[in-house]
This record gives C-alpha cells, sequence and structure tokens, in this order.
C-alpha cells in the first residue's frame, strides 16, 4: 500500500519533507516511526489525515501521516 | 533553612526559613527564622509568598502596604539541574480584576541570581514601603549570617538593565544581580516591567543575554518601590554531586523530559522555537493579532530560514545541560558569530514578531532586544502592541498612536522605544486598559487582565484558569494541539487535576523543562530532596502541596473581585471563529459555559478555608 509521510520541522533533517512510501499492508504507525528512526522522546504529534492517532494504528492504503515534534512552552 | 525533621509534610513547623523584611521608607532590617507553616513554605516560591499576600488586603498595587517578596525555591541553589530559579511576587499593577482590584502574582526566571542569594543564606526578602529615593539592595554572606544593604542608585537611573548590571559588576566582585530597566523605573506608565537576572555569559561575554521575570509587572512594582536593582554575593556553595542527584540530572538531559530541548545538533529537538513548526502545522501560529490567515507567512521565521542569514549558538544556563537557548549572532564572513542580536524563545519572537506582522529576523531581534533592554515583559508588550496595529486596521481613518500597522517596522519600534521610556501610558498600562478606553475590548488578547501567550486561545480554554500567566500556570496548552482532546472530559481533567500540577516548578525552585510534562511530583524530585536535604517526601504529598497553593492563588483571585464571568476567552474567538485554524472548535460559548460549571464544582469545595480572614 501507499501511504504520503509528512515529517514536520526537525524531522526532516536527514530524512524528507514529504513522500510517498511503500509498506505491506497492516503496517502501524510505529513501524513507520521505528523505519524512520525517529527518537520517541522528540515525537510530540502523530495525524493520520489530519486527526490526532496513535502509534498503535494502523495505516491503510491512501493514508497521509504526519509526524510532529513534541511542542514545550516558550 | 535549617531542618530539623526528615518530615516536612507532617512537621513543616521544624523546618525554619531566612527571612529579611526590609523597611524602605526607614532603611531598617529585620532578618529572622521562620517556622514553616505547611509544605507550601517549605518547597518555596509563589507557595510561600502567596500566603503572605493573602494576610492583606490590597486595592491598589502601588500603595506601600503592597510588598515586594523576593525568593528562593528549596532547590534553588542546590545540585539539582535547573535550579536556579528566583521569584518576584506582589498585587500586580498590571493584572485586574474588573472590580478594578490587583491581583496577587508572581513572576520567575532563571540567570545565576537566585543561587547567589540562596548561597547568603537568605531564603526569601520582603520589601515593605517605598524608598524616598532610588536604591539598590546587596545581600552578601557573612560570618555572621546573610546581610543586607541598602546603596543610593543614582549612579543606575536611567540605565538599561543590562547596563544596571554591567554597572554593577564594576563594583561586585563574585556577585549576581537582578535589575530594572528604564520601563520599571517609568512605573506610572509602564506597568508590565520585568526584571533582568544575569547570566554567567552575561557577564563573562559582556553581551546582554539576561533571563527574565517578566510577568505582571514585578519589575514596575520594584520601581515603584524606588529599587532599581538587587546584589546577591556571595561565594560558590554547592553541595558535591551525590550519585542519586547525578542519576537524576542525566535523565532530565537524556531521558524523556528535556531531551527535545536539546540543541538540534545533540538530537534534540532546538529548544522551545521548534513550536513554530508543530504550530504552523495547525495554521495556529499566532498572526496579527492571533488572526491566522491560513499561509505560510509564520514559515519566514522557522529556524531553516533564520539559520541561512545569521548565526545561532546554542547556549545554556549555567550548570544546565538541556541547553535551550537559541542564541542569534550575526554570521561573520569567515562563518564565526559576530554580535549578539537576540535570545530567540517561541514567546517573544512570536508576539514581537509573526504576531505584529514582523516577518524578518533582523527587525524581529532588533524588538526583542529593545523589549529586554527596557525591561518589558516581551508578551504583555508585544501583545499589546498587536491590539493597537488591530485597532489600527480596523480604523484607518482614525488610527491610535502614530498609526502603526502590522508590519510597520519603523512606526512599532517606535512605539516599543517610547513605552519603554515611559511615554506611551496607552501600551505601557496593557491591552486591557486600553480596550476599555477604544472601547473594543473582543480582539484584545488578554485573560483577566494578563495578556496570553503565544498560543491561539481557541486551542486552550485553560487560559480561564490560570492564576499568573497563560502557559506558565496552567498547562493546558498541547491538550488539543498534541494530545488531540476536544471532549469535556479532558478539558476538566486538565484543568482541575493533571495541568495544574505545572505550577509546582514556581514553588521548588527549578525550571520547568526539568520534566515540563510530569511535573514535580515524580522520583526524581523525591531523590533530589532526599539527597539534598534528607527529606523524606512522597510524590503524593507534593502534588497535594502543589494543589494547595494553586487552588490558594485562585481564591486569591476571587477575593480581589474576580467574577465567574471573567473566567473566559477574548470574545472574537467565538464571535468571528477562524476557519483557519486546523483543529476541533471547541471553544465556542456552549463549551466555555459547560467547562465553566464543571470546573468550578471541582474546585470551589476545595477552596474553602484555604486563606486567612482579614478585616
Amino acid at each position: 500500500m501507499n501511504v504520503t509521510i509528512q515529517l514536520i520541522g526537525t524531522f526532516q533533517i536527514g530524512r524528507f519533507k514529504e513522500a510517498v512510501r511503500e509498506y505491506p499492508s497492516g503496517t502501524c504507525v510505529r513501524e513507520v516511526i521505528n523505519e524512520l528512526r525517529i527518537p520517541d522522546p522528540l515525537l510530540g504529534v502523530v495525524l493520520i489525515n489530519g486527526i490526532h492517532a496513535g502509534t498503535v494504528d494502523i495505516l491503510i492504503n491512501g493514508d497521509t501521516l504526519c509526524l510532529l515534534p513534541f511542542i514545550d512552552g516558550g | 533553612m535549617k531542618f530539623s525533621t526528615t518530615d516536612p509534610a507532617s512537621e513543616p513547623a521544624s523546618i525554619l526559613y531566612a527571612r529579611c523584611t526590609v523597611d524602605l521608607k526607614s532603611g531598617s532590617m529585620h532578618t529572622e527564622d521562620v517556622p514553616c507553616r505547611n509544605l507550601e513554605d517549605v518547597l518555596g516560591g509563589f507557595g510561600r509568598s502567596f500566603q503572605i499576600l493573602s494576610e492583606r488586603q490590597i486595592n491598589t498595587a502601588y500603595c506601600e502596604e503592597n510588598p515586594l517578596i523576593v525568593n528562593t525555591g528549596l532547590l534553588t541553589g542546590s545540585s539539582a539541574m535547573t535550579g536556579m530559579r528566583t521569584y518576584f511576587s506582589g498585587y500586580s499593577p498590571l493584572k485586574e480584576s474588573k472590580k478594578g482590584l490587583p491581583a496577587a502574582m508572581w513572576s520567575t526566571g532563571s540567570g545565576n541570581f537566585g543561587v547567589k542569594l540562596k548561597w547568603t543564606g537568605l531564603d526569601e526578602l520582603v520589601f515593605e514601603g517605598r524608598s524616598p529615593k532610588p536604591v539598590y539592595a546587596v545581600i552578601r554572606d557573612s560570618p555572621e549570617g546573610p546581610v543586607v544593604e541598602l546603596k543610593p542608585a543614582d549612579h543606575l537611573v536611567g540605565l538599561s538593565t543590562h547596563a544596571k548590571i554591567m554597572a554593577l559588576q564594576k563594583e561586585y566582585s563574585n556577585a549576581h544581580f537582578a535589575a530594572i530597566g528604564q520601563a520599571g523605573e517609568q512605573w506610572e506608565n509602564v506597568y508590565f516591567g520585568a526584571v533582568g537576572l544575569s547570566t554567567d555569559n552575561q557577564l563573562k561575554s559582556g553581551e546582554d543575554k539576561m533571563r527574565f521575570a517578566g510577568r505582571g509587572g514585578m519589575g514596575s512594582l520594584m520601581g515603584y518601590k524606588n529599587i532599581l536593582a538587587l546584589v546577591a554575593q556571595s561565594s560558590n556553595k554547592i553541595k558535591p554531586l551525590t550519585p542519586e542527584v547525578k542519576a537524576v540530572n542525566i535523565n532530565v538531559v537524556k531521558g524523556g523530559g528535556a531531551a527535545r530541548l536539546q540543541p538540534i545538533s545533540r538530537g534534540g529537538g532546538g529548544g522551545t522555537w521548534a513550536a513554530y513548526d508543530v504550530l504552523q502545522a495547525f495554521h495556529a501560529v499566532p498572526v496579527n493579532n492571533f488572526r491566522p490567515q491560513g499561509n505560510d507567512l509564520p514559515e519566514k521565521l522557522f529556524r531553516e530560514h533564520v539559520e541561512k542569514q545569521f548565526m545561532i549558538k546554542s547556549e545554556a544556563c549555567y550548570r544546565c545541560g538541556i541547553t535551550c537557548h537559541n542564541n542569534i549572532h550575526e554570521k561573520s564572513e569567515d562563518g564565526s558569530a559576530g554580535s549578539f542580536l537576540a535570545k530567540f524563545d517561541y514567546e517573544p519572537l512570536n508576539l514581537l514578531g509573526t504576531n505584529i506582522g514582523i516577518h524578518d529576523a533582523r527587525q524581529a531581534a532588533r524588538l526583542i532586544h529593545l523589549s529586554d533592554n527596557y525591561g518589558m515583559d516581551s508578551i504583555s508588550l508585544g501583545v499589546t502592541i498587536s491590539y493597537v496595529l488591530s485597532y489600527n486596521e480596523r480604523h484607518p481613518e482614525q488610527p491610535l498612536l502614530n498609526g502603526a500597522t502590522f508590519g510597520d517596522f519603523v512606526k512599532i519600534e517606535e512605539l516599543i522605544t517610547q513605552t519603554g521610556r515611559g511615554k506611551l501610558l496607552e501600551i505601557g498600562r496593557g491591552s486591557k486598559r486600553l480596550s476599555e478606553i477604544t472601547g473594543e475590548t473582543s480582539y484584545a488578547y488578554h485573560v483577566k487582565g494578563l495578556e496570553i501567550a503565544a498560543y491561539q486561545p481557541e486551542t486552550n480554554p485553560g487560559y480561564a484558569w490560570a492564576i499568573a500567566g497563560g502557559h506558565m500556570s496552567m498547562g493546558t496548552y498541547g491538550l488539543l494541539t498534541r494530545e488531540g482532546k476536544s471532549d469535556i472530559d479532558s478539558w476538566v481533567t486538565g484543568i482541575t487535576q493533571t495541568k495544574l500540577q505545572i505550577v509546582g516548578f514556581d514553588m521548588i525552585g527549578l525550571c520547568k523543562f526539568f520534566d515540563i510534562t510530569k511535573g514535580i511530583c515524580t522520583q526524581m524530585v523525591v531523590d533530589c530532596l532526599k539527597s539534598e536535604f534528607n527529606l523524606e517526601v512522597t510524590t503524593e504529598n507534593l502534588a497535594a502541596a502543589v494543589r494547595r497553593a494553586f487552588l490558594r492563588g485562585l481564591a486569591l483571585e476571587l477575593r480581589q473581585g474576580y467574577e465567574k464571568g471573567e473566567y473566559t476567552l477574548p470574545a472574537e474567538v467565538w464571535e468571528q471563529p477562524n476557519p483557519n485554524i486546523k483543529l476541533p472548535n471547541i471553544t465556542n460559548p456552549e463549551f466555555m459555559a459547560e467547562l465553566q460549571k464543571r470546573v468550578w464544582a471541582v474546585f470551589e469545595p476545595e477552596m474553602a478555608g484555604l486563606l486567612p480572614e482579614i478585616e
């Protein structure tokens, strides 16, 4: 299946901003995070098709997965 | 502090803190060891100062009965990482109820002043009355205990925060400093004066790399009292690092707590500036007085664009491994760092940048530099200016002041300069008062008289219950954006249970970045208290004390005339819902009404009896 991956902020460094990538059916968000080597402490928000989601959620063909860093005060 | 017990929750009176009360009018002072009344007193910060403030009925901030309380937290000056906080408390000249009564307020900052103050042996300074002439106070350690002196400050009058600190550094070695700028000196016309706190980096480099206690105008209250600066002079008294605290400190830096605030070069997120990228994904970066336009304008101040033009130095507070500072320097021809321009934190950068239509990093840096050096709270300053610009956009035929509009750097710079010099009371007295004069209050972005932080109110109904500034005394600013919570139950729980715990940091002397998501009620803090002071405290003890302190602050607001209707958001949020923000719309009147009903149902029964009776 094809999933569009969007990376925000520092997650783009050494990776990409947006890419369509192919995954086996049944792939969950956690597997994508691991594949991209995004450190857990930095991960703040997971969106699937613009809706907040969890790392255990299963992706389906055509989804857009957006991974955002944590935000902390100012 | 003096400890005669290991159980501060059950036997707080067996712990004494050293307090010096200074009568500014007569110059007399009295130092005493005061027994703690409860765990809040032991922890310190606003947990203690608000109990002092609650014993007084104050009807106007600028009166001799309103004290300025300068204190530290239990872990200030300890070997626990980030233990550098100083707290300034009093009734605020800025934050007031609609009845016109001032709210109790604290503001806090890091820098090395608090550490030095703690090492003098003093835990708290209470300044009473008002000095007839400008003075500065010197607090130093001596074999007989802490000594406090008042000294003439004529040579400091009219200097910026940074210049005052550098002038005092020439006179005092082995010292750190807290100073107001020209804005605090012009307290009658500037209600949001800040206190600049010196850093090692500043004193060594000569660059104006201060930290600030900005919120609520404690610098203005200091100016009213004619105290222009404080000097804390002491030898270093940090205890040797124990294995237990060392383990905590490693966890702070490398564990979940603050890893994301580390420099990008260390695999971190790059400090609070990173919030720009995240919030922009939702079109929730404040633009032009909190009206995001659904476009890419905020991206102009993204780090990736700024670093093409400038050198960004990742720096830290003394002994802090978090390294969350992003200091912007000119880039020299050889690629090295040139002159220092400003520190880019999310709040000042947005509120003196994107939210006033400034999208050029050099211009934003200039405005932040001015705000810091005049000694103003960048949040209140930025938001009040954005109100003026919004008004002028709506009334081009009859604008306010110099007619500045969004993005007009030259005129905005003039507004900031004139405000800092005390020449523009329209801005200097904050957005609440100005909007009441114009009669257009719906787009004045304050809550309870205090300007909101750079998180859209549409994303944070919790602003209404923050007791000392929107994002630092109610940790709900990420509940919708980060956690995706849009149901009423999550918001009631967030406000009344989990997210209020953020204020614990403003008691114990640690920076919020020690562990911002979990607060102070953790095994890490328990381990630090055991190792540093041999205190046996449970996380439940800590949580209960933080909750009491928060509720005491809320009760104090009600006693100062706040009505339930004031626990709300700027009306524009629901009068003109912003369709550009890509998050569920929870800030409609129905949601807020239900939230108010349910939050007060939890809080009110617990608030009974928290305040002393006063005549």
